[in-house]
C-alpha cells in the first residue's frame, strides 16, 4: 500500500490525553446523577465462620439509610466465571475474611459508611485453613461442601515421553518455588453506577474490562433478558485484569434492580484489596533437563494454585501455568499436572500475565541453573532452544512469527553481557553486581473464555459531515487500545487523526466485542476495525465513481483525493454528496475479525492452537547487591518485545515500560500479607510496596518486528508480555552476582539479606 | 457550613461538614482533576497546589484553606492553550490510564517552579509522593525533563 506508514509506527498521541491532562476527563468515580443512593458493603470478619443471626434494625433506623441488603433480599443464584460456587451475599457461612455480607444503601456515601457499624451479625467461627497444601489433606475443614479435599479443579497436560527424555539427559535441575500473592492496586479503586429506567432495562456504568462478557453474566444471574441489559464502559483509572471479572458490579445490581433508584457503589483502598482479586498464587515443583549441547528435553511440574474461597477465573489461570511456557522452547516432553485449591482467602482472579508470570519464574531460574552446570553461556543456551516461524509447538501451537533468537540476541549485544557463571561471595566484600536474562512467551486473544464466539467487529461510520467515528466492542482500559483503533482507520481512510472519534463501549450501539483481557484488543479488535474501514473506504469509491459517472475501478485514492484522469473530489466532498445523495444515510463500514485455525484448547489434554498469533520477548537486567542492607538496585534494565510490529512508539514502548517496572515490584517488593483471619494486613499503598519513582530504573525498550502475518499491520500483543521474564531476569542476576537461588518472591532486602548471612556464614565454615 | 475558597483565581462558596477534607471540597464544586486514589495521602492523585505549594488535599481540612490560593489541574491550562508542562506530558506519552496524571502534572509545576533545571535524580525524588501503576515513570521522568531543558522537542 503506497501510503501505508502515514500514521501507523509514528509516535501518535492518544486522543484522550489532552481531557486526561486537563482533568476534564470523567473516570467512574467522578460519575454523579440526580436521585443518586450510595451503597456500602459490610464484609466479614472472619475466615472461616457460620452466620447465626443479622441484625440491621438499628442500621435501617439511622436517618438516610434506604434500606439493609443481605443474602435474603438478592437473586440466589450462583455466580463464578468457570465454576458456579460464589454468592452475591455471603449465605448461612462466610469463607474468607472480607466477604460481602450485607450492604446499606444510603443517601450518602457517610451515612452508608456509619450504619454498617451498627449491623451486629452473630457468627460462629469454623476451623480455618489457609495454605493450599494443607487444604488438600484428608483432616482439613472443608470449605465448600460439594469439592471433596477443597479441590476446585485438577488439570493435567502431558505430552511425549517424559521418562524417557529424562533418562536421556545430561543435566537435571529440580526445586520447589513460592510466587506470592500480589494485588494490580489500580490508582482508581473499582467503582460502578447501576439503575433501572422506566421501561425496566437495566444501565450500569462500569470500568469493567469486558462489556460484552459482563453483561451476559449479568442477564444470566438476574435471570434478565439481554436485551435488557445495558453496559456502557467508562474508562477507568488502570485495571490489569482485576476489573475483568464479577467482584462488585452484582452487588449494585442488585440494590438498583430492588430499589428503583440509580445506586452507585465505589471501593476505597482498603475495600479494593478485598473487592479486586489479585494474582494466583502458587507453589510450583518443577523438574527441567537438558542434554550436554543444553538442549532441553524435559519437563515436569506440579502446580498447587490457592484459588481463595470461591472460584473466579482461576481455573483458566492454572491451564496457562501449566501449558503456557512449554512452547517458548522446543520442547517435547512435559508433564504437567495442577490443583486449583480452595483456602479461606480473598479469591484470586485475573492479573496481567494471567498465570504465566508463575511458571515463568520456575523455568527460567532452572534453566540458569542448568546452564551454569553446562557452563554454557545462558543466552545461548536459550537460543539453541528457540524456536522459528513455521514450529508448532508441543501443545499444538501454531508460531507463524518468532523473533524470540533475535530479542535474546539484542540483549546481549546491547548490555555488556559478559556472563561468567553463578557468582562466588568473598570475605569482606560489601557490593556484588550481576546480570540476568529472561524470557516469554505470550498470546495475543487467547481463545476459550467465551466459548461462543471469540472474533470481534467494528464499524466505521461517516457522515456527511466527514466526520469517522469507530466503533468497537473491545473498549479502553487506559492501554491506548481507542488510539490504536483510531490510527488504523486513520490509515486506512488516509485522513487526519483530529477527523476521527472513537466512542465508549455501549452495548446499545457498540458492536460485538470482548475486550481487555487474553491480550487481545489490538490483535483481534483491530484487525475487525481494519476491516471496517477498508469496506467504508470501498463504498467511499463507489459513491465518488457515481458522482464522477465512472465506474469504481477508475478512481484512485489518494491523500484524500478521489481521482480519476483530470477529475478530483475531496474525501469530504465524497462524503457529503455521498450522504447527501442517498437522503442523508450515513455510510456504515463494517468489518470482522474471525481468528482462523483457533480453537479453544482440549479439556482433557489442554492441546491445541489457543490464539492467532504469538508475542515473544526478552528482558536483561545489570544490578547491585548491597550486602550490609540486602538492598537490590537494578543499574540497568532492557527490555526487547516481539510485538509483531510497533503500531505507535509512545504507546507500545509505555506498555512495556510500565509492565517492566510492574515486574520489578512483583520480583521485589509486592506481596500481599494476610493475617491469621486471612485479614489483609497491609490494604495501603505505605505497606503494600508498589514501585516509586525513585526506585525505578529508566527502563531501555527496544522492539523486534516480525510483521505477523494475521495480525493487524502485523502487530501481535506487548502489554501483559511486558511483566512476564522481568522477575526471573532478576533471580538471574542474583544467582549471577552471589550464587543464590532464588525460590520464592518477593526478594525483599530482610530475605536477601538473610541468604547473603547464610552465604557468607558458610564461607567462613569452609575457613 | 459555609466557606469560601479561592480557586484557580476564583472565589467560591461551598458547603462544607467541618470535618471535611479540601479534597472533598474541591470535588463538591464539581471540580473533579483532582483524584481520590488512597485517601491516605499516600498515592498524590489528589494533589493540589496550596499557595503554590503542592498538598494532599485529602490530609488538609477544607477549612483551612480559606483565604490562600488554591491551583487545581483545571486552573493550569491558559488562554493560549496547555501549560508547557501538560503539553509535555501529552507528547512525551507520559498519560495512560491517566488516573494520577492532574497530581503528577501539579507537582511537575512546583517542582519547576522552585527548581527550574532539576536532575532525573531531583525530578523523581519529586514525583515520589505520586504513584503511578501504567507508565513505570519513564515518560512522566521524560516529560518533565523535557520542560527542564526548555521544551526541546522529542525527535524521532
Amino acid at each position: 500500500m503506497k501510503n501505508e506508514s502515514r500514521v501507523i509506527g509514528r509516535k501518535v498521541s492518544r486522543i484522550d490525553a489532552t481531557e486526561k491532562v486537563t482533568g476534564s476527563f470523567k473516570y467512574p468515580s467522578d460519575l454523579t446523577m440526580p436521585g443518586l443512593l450510595h451503597a456500602v458493603v459490610l464484609r466479614s470478619p472472619h475466615g472461616h465462620a457460620k452466620i447465626e443471626e443479622i441484625e440491621s434494625s438499628a442500621a435501617e433506623s439511622l436517618e438516610g439509610v434506604i434500606k439493609v441488603f443481605t443474602a435474603k433480599d438478592v437473586s440466589q443464584e450462583l455466580f463464578g466465571e468457570i465454576v458456579k460456587d460464589t454468592p452475591i451475599f455471603a449465605r448461612e457461612k462466610v469463607r474468607y475474611y472480607g466477604e460481602p455480607v450485607a450492604c446499606v444503601l444510603a443517601d450518602s456515601e457517610d451515612v452508608a459508611r456509619n450504619a454498617i457499624k451498627k449491623i451486629k451479625v452473630k457468627y460462629k467461627t469454623l476451623p480455618e485453613v489457609f495454605d493450599p497444601s494443607e487444604a488438600m489433606k484428608e483432616e482439613a475443614p472443608l470449605i465448600h461442601d460439594n469439592y471433596p479435599g477443597n479441590i476446585a479443579v485438577e488439570k493435567k497436560a502431558e505430552r511425549g515421553d517424559v521418562e524417557k527424555a529424562f533418562a536421556e539427559c545430561a543435566v537435571i535441575e529440580k526445586d520447589t518455588f513460592t510466587l506470592p500473592y500480589v494485588h494490580q492496586v489500580p490508582l482508581e479503586p473499582n467503582g460502578c453506577i447501576a439503575f433501572v429506567d422506566e421501561r425496566g432495562q437495566l444501565n450500569l456504568y462500569t470500568p469493567n474490562q469486558s462489556p460484552a462478557w459482563l453483561r451476559s453474566r449479568l442477564a444470566e444471574l438476574f435471570n434478565l433478558d439481554l436485551f435488557q441489559v445495558r453496559v456502557i464502559q467508562i474508562q477507568g483509572g488502570g485495571g490489569f485484569g482485576g476489573k475483568c471479572p464479577l467482584t462488585i458490579e452484582q452487588i449494585c445490581v442488585a440494590l438498583a434492580l430492588d430499589i428503583k433508584r440509580p445506586v452507585r457503589l465505589v471501593n476505597n483502598r482498603e475495600e479494593d484489596f478485598y473487592a479486586t482479586w489479585g494474582r494466583v498464587p502458587m507453589k510450583i515443583e518443577l523438574e527441567l533437563g537438558a542434554d550436554k549441547s543444553g538442549k532441553l528435553l524435559a519437563k515436569r511440574s506440579r502446580v498447587i494454585a490457592d484459588n481463595g474461597a470461591y472460584s473466579n477465573i482461576a481455573p483458566g489461570v492454572l491451564s496457562t501455568a501449566l501449558t503456557r511456557i512449554d512452547s517458548l522452547y522446543r520442547l517435547k516432553n512435559v508433564e504437567n499436572i495442577g490443583w486449583l485449591v480452595y483456602t479461606n482467602k480473598i479469591p484470586t482472579g485475573m492479573f496481567r500475565g494471567f498465570g504465566n508470570p508463575q511458571i515463568t519464574f520456575t523455568v527460567e531460574t532452572l534453566i540458569d541453573r542448568l546452564a551454569a552446570r553446562l557452563n554454557i553461556d545462558p543466552g545461548e543456551m536459550r537460543k539453541r532452544n528457540a524456536p522459528c516461524a513455521g514450529d508448532v509447538s508441543v501443545h499444538g501451537w501454531n508460531l507463524k512469527s518468532c523473533g524470540l533468537t533475535e530479542c535474546i540476541a539484542i540483549c546481549m549485544e546491547e548490555s555488556n553481557w559478559n556472563w561468567k557463571g553463578p557468582g562466588k561471595m568473598e570475605k569482606g566484600k560489601k557490593v556484588y553486581r550481576g546480570q540476568g536474562l529472561a524470557c516469554c512467551i505470550h498470546v495475543a486473544g487467547n481463545r476459550g473464555v467465551y466459548p461462543s464466539f471469540d472474533g470481534s467487529a467494528a464499524e466505521v461510520r461517516i457522515g456527511p459531515d466527514g466526520g469517522v467515528k469507530v466503533l468497537s466492542g473491545e473498549g479502553e482500559i487506559g492501554c491506548g487500545a481507542n488510539t490504536t483503533f483510531a490510527q488504523i482507520a486513520a490509515e486506512i481512510l488516509g485522513v487526519e487523526m483530529e477527523r476521527i472519534q472513537v466512542p465508549e463501549v455501549d452495548s446499545c450501539y457498540s458492536p460485538f466485542g470482548l475486550g481487555a483481557y487474553a491480550s487481545r484488543v489490538t490483535a483481534i479488535g483491530g484487525n475487525a476495525v481494519k476491516n471496517a474501514a477498508e469496506n467504508a473506504l470501498e463504498q467511499l469509491k463507489e459513491e465518488a465513481a457515481c458522482l464522477m459517472g465512472l465506474n469504481k475501478e477508475k478512481i484512485i485514492y489518494e491523500e484524500g483525493r478521489f481521482k480519476s484522469g483530470d477529475k478530483t473530489l475531496t474525501f469530504e466532498e465524497v462524503c457529503r454528496e455521498g450522504c447527501y445523495s442517498k437522503g442523508g444515510t450515513t455510510i456504515v463500514g463494517k468489518g470482522t475479525y474471525i481468528p482462523q485455525d483457533v480453537t479453544i484448547a482440549d479439556k482433557e489434554t489442554l492441546y491445541g492452537n489457543i490464539s492467532p498469533s504469538y508475542s515473544f520477548g526478552a528482558q536483561l537486567v545489570d544490578l547491585e547487591i548491597d550486602v550490609e542492607t540486602g538492598k537490590v538496585k537494578i543499574l540497568d534494565f532492557l527490555a526487547v518485545q516481539d510485538l509483531g510490529r510497533v503500531l505507535n512508539p509512545l504507546g507500545a514502548e509505555g506498555q512495556l515500560e510500565g509492565g517492566v517496572i510492574m515486574g520489578i515490584g512483583y520480583a521485589l517488593s509486592e506481596e500481599l500479607v494476610l493475617g491469621e483471619k486471612g485479614e489483609v494486613i497491609n490494604p495501603r499503598y505505605r505497606d503494600y510496596k508498589i514501585p516509586l519513582a525513585i526506585d525505578s530504573p529508566q527502563v531501555r525498550v527496544k522492539f523486534v518486528e516480525t510483521n505477523d502475518p494475521v495480525g493487524p499491520f502485523g502487530a501481535k500483543s506487548v502489554g501483559e508480555p511486558a511483566l512476564v521474564p522481568t522477575a526471573p531476569a532478576i533471580a538471574n542476576a542474583i544467582f549471577n552476582a552471589v550464587g543464590i537461588k532464588v525460590n520464592s518472591l518477593p526478594i525483599t532486602p530482610e530475605k536477601m539479606k538473610m541468604e547473603l548471612q547464610k552465604k557468607i556464614r558458610e564461607l567462613e565454615e569452609k575457613e | 457550613m459555609q466557606i469560601k475558597l479561592s480557586i484557580n483565581g476564583q472565589k467560591k462558596n461551598v458547603e462544607i461538614n467541618p470535618g471535611d477534607t479540601l479534597l472533598k471540597a474541591i470535588r463538591r464544586l464539581g471540580l473533579t482533576g483532582t483524584k481520590e486514589g488512597c485517601g491516605e495521602g499516600e498515592c498524590g492523585a489528589c494533589t493540589v497546589l496550596l499557595e503554590g505549594l503542592p498538598i494532599n488535599s485529602c490530609l488538609y481540612l477544607a477549612f483551612n484553606a480559606q483565604g490562600k490560593d488554591i491551583l487545581t489541574i483545571e486552573g493550569l491550562k491558559g488562554k493560549n492553550g496547555l501549560h508547557p508542562i501538560q503539553q509535555a506530558f501529552v507528547e512525551e506519552g507520559a498519560i495512560q490510564c491517566g488516573y494520577c496524571t492532574p497530581g503528577m502534572v501539579l507537582i511537575s509545576k512546583a517542582l519547576i517552579d522552585r527548581n527550574p533545571h532539576p536532575t532525573e535524580e531531583e525530578i523523581r525524588n519529586s514525583l515520589s509522593g505520586n504513584l503511578c501503576r501504567c507508565t513505570g515513570y519513564v515518560k512522566i521522568v521524560n516529560a518533565v525533563k523535557r520542560v527542564a531543558e526548555g521544551g526541546k522537542r522529542n525527535e524521532k
